[in-house]
């Protein structure tokens, strides 16, 4: 558990601008949701990610902009090909894919209502690449070896049924970034 | 016989054309034959050939691993010699293709690939391919387990411990271990867990790190069966916190380069305890960090020891912009940490790599483009520039 909490203190700090305490513990509580089938792994388990008990659903009141553009305020930390252009939309996969049950996860700012919100960025696995609205953009970007907030790990990795074929990704309010 | 013909007629557009076809095929059998008999005698008759290439490998050639993203189930990597721009051949390398490995003697390819038996679904089967490097042929596979990672490539997805014995698979499933490959007997030896660290940067014949989410090191060191035999997690030799490392960095004899997302330079030693920080120093003035500048890419760093220069590829841009490509190459001194060039390139770049010889050339590639340019690293010249270089290059690999 050391390197965990230590990273948890780096990630803490590198937060620390635009998320509070509780809410990085809500995002680590989502984190370990994961933790039964895939132990201590630092990455979330965002397709089953629920609003923890007595907490309101993070839904934003707006949510301005085009989900299948690259400029999407949910999009800050994507990179792939974007769902909503693909048959899909920002929260569904497209027909006959299988969404990743683990990903990565940022933290975007949606200018509608000034919050900021936990993103995460689920990666619909079982058929070949989309092609289409291929998006790159990496606010809060980590690198390979801090997978949790890493962009360049094909997520479909974590799936069985549909073992790692991705095709798009979505890009999923979990939380808001109090 | 007229049904019979009646039948073989194919219409197109309403025209009878199968029947004049048969006609013309005939026709261009007779005068094949009428000619081979009067060719002049210094022209010989076409046997069918396949082409093999020359050994050794040239110093000047260079292989470019192509992830493909639009068609990640068609991994490629093409060889291009740097002098002439001429294309020598192609691997077809399987699903999500991080990058190719090239033993010293030139004879083998190896090669980490996924495949699964109905194209994109059904049963994983993931192996380490071993090409002939004159044929460019499968010589022989060795199955490994079916959890290699996926992600945009990077040299640490694979590498040969340094004498070569042992080839390290990164996995990622998404679990962290290294597998284990003897390359001697061409056999699975194990894996190796990584728990929080990913990746693998070889120290010796016996020996690898990989970098974890604490910025520390997990050092590993093997037995001459290639089963660990000690494995310790250094203290943080990286601020991740202010100023995180890349996962790209470049070999140098005993040190790896790294470079941290504002272009500091991160050198870890092999010591005799084990991986340890070396000295640290920035590629670039203060004044230049806060005009943005700060390197990119998807390979971002090449590394030539006979001069022992680091180049950069660079750009101007906030943080997180730290994966996009640039137009800046910055070239320094390892020894003294002074930069001694900086020059543009025609084109932007998001992986370069030099020639291992005395006379290098400088390759760049962007992975968003399929144009492969060749430079003088020591002028920043352009020599030449190969068109239509596959999909999405992302590694250039040198022999």
């Amino acid at each position: 558990m050391k390197w965990l909490d230590r990273m948890t203190e780096g990630s803490g700090r590198a937060l620390a601008r635009r998320m509070s305490r509780r809410s990085l513990l809500a995002g680590i509580g989502t984190l370990l949701l994961g933790a039964a089938a895939v132990p201590l792994l630092p990455v979330a388990r965002g397709a089953e990610a629920r609003p923890p008990a007595g907490r309101k659903p993070a839904t934003p009141a707006a949510d301005p902009g085009d989900p299948s553009s690259c400029e999407y305020w949910r999009h800050c930390a994507i990179d792939g090909f974007l769902c909503s252009c693909c048959g899909g939309s920002q929260t569904t996969c497209p027909p006959g894919t299988e969404m990743s049950a683990i990903t990565w996860i940022g933290t975007c700012h949606n200018p509608a209502d000034g919050k900021d919100y936990v993103i995460s960025y689920n990666d619909c696995c079982g058929k070949s690449s989309c092609g289409r609205c291929f998006c790159n953009r990496n606010e809060r970007d980590t690198s390979l070896y801090q997978p949790g907030q890493s962009n360049d790990y094909n997520w479909c990795s974590g799936s069985t049924q549909a073992n790692i074929p991705y095709h798009c990704s979505t890009a999923r309010i979990v939380g808001a970034a109090e | 016989m007229k049904a019979a013909a009646r039948s073989a007629t194919i219409r197109w557009r309403g025209r009878a054309v199968f029947g004049p076809l048969i006609a013309t095929l005939a026709l261009g059998a007779g005068i094949i034959q009428a000619a081979g008999a009067a060719l002049p005698a210094d022209v010989g008759s076409d046997a069918p050939t396949v082409a093999i290439l020359p050994a050794p490998p040239s110093k000047h050639w260079v292989w470019v691993n192509d992830f493909v993203f639009p068609h990640m189930s068609d991994g490629m990597a093409y060889l291009v010699d740097g002098d002439s721009g001429r294309y020598l051949g192609t691997l077809s390398t399987g699903f999500g293709f991080a990058r190719l490995v090239l033993p010293r003697d030139g004879k083998l390819i190896y090669s980490p690939e996924t495949y699964f038996s109905r194209g994109t679904r059904g049963t994983r089967t993931d192996v380490v391919t071993i090409y002939d490097a004159v044929t460019l042929k499968p010589q022989a596979e060795i199955q490994i387990p079916p959890k290699r990672a996926s992600n945009v490539p990077t040299i640490g997805n694979s590498e040969l411990t340094d004498d070569e014995r042992f080839l390290l698979v990164y996995n990622f499933n998404p679990a962290q271990s290294i597998t284990v490959v003897d390359m001697a007997s061409r056999a699975f030896v194990g894996e190796v867990e990584t728990p929080g660290c990913a990746l693998a940067y070889p120290t010796g014949p016996r020996s690898f790190f990989s970098v974890c989410a604490d910025g520390g090191l997990l050092a590993v060191q093997l037995d001459d069966a290639g089963k660990v035999v000690k494995q310790t997690h250094t203290e943080p030799v990286f601020d991740l916190a202010h100023d995180p490392v890349t996962e790209k960095p470049v070999r140098g004899g005993d040190a790896w380069y790294f470079i941290s997302f504002a272009g500091k330079v991160y050198t870890v030693r092999n010591g005799a305890s084990g991986p340890q920080a070396g000295d640290s120093w920035w590629l670039s003035t203060q004044a230049e960090r806060a005009q943005g500048w700060r390197p990119g890419g998807v390979q971002q760093l090449a590394f030539h020891a006979g001069q022992k220069r680091l180049y950069a590829i660079m750009h101007q841009g906030p943080v997180e912009t730290h994966k996009d490509p640039g137009k800046s190459i910055w070239v320094a001194d390892v020894t003294t940490h002074r930069r001694v060039a900086r020059f543009t390139t025609r084109r932007l770049s998001s992986a370069i790599q030099l020639s291992k010889d005395d006379r290098p050339l400088l390759f760049s590639a962007f992975n968003q483009s399929n144009i492969l340019d060749v430079y003088d690293p020591l002028t920043g010249k352009l020599l030449r520039s190969v068109p239509e270089i596959g999909t999405s290059p992302t590694l250039l690999l040198t022999p």
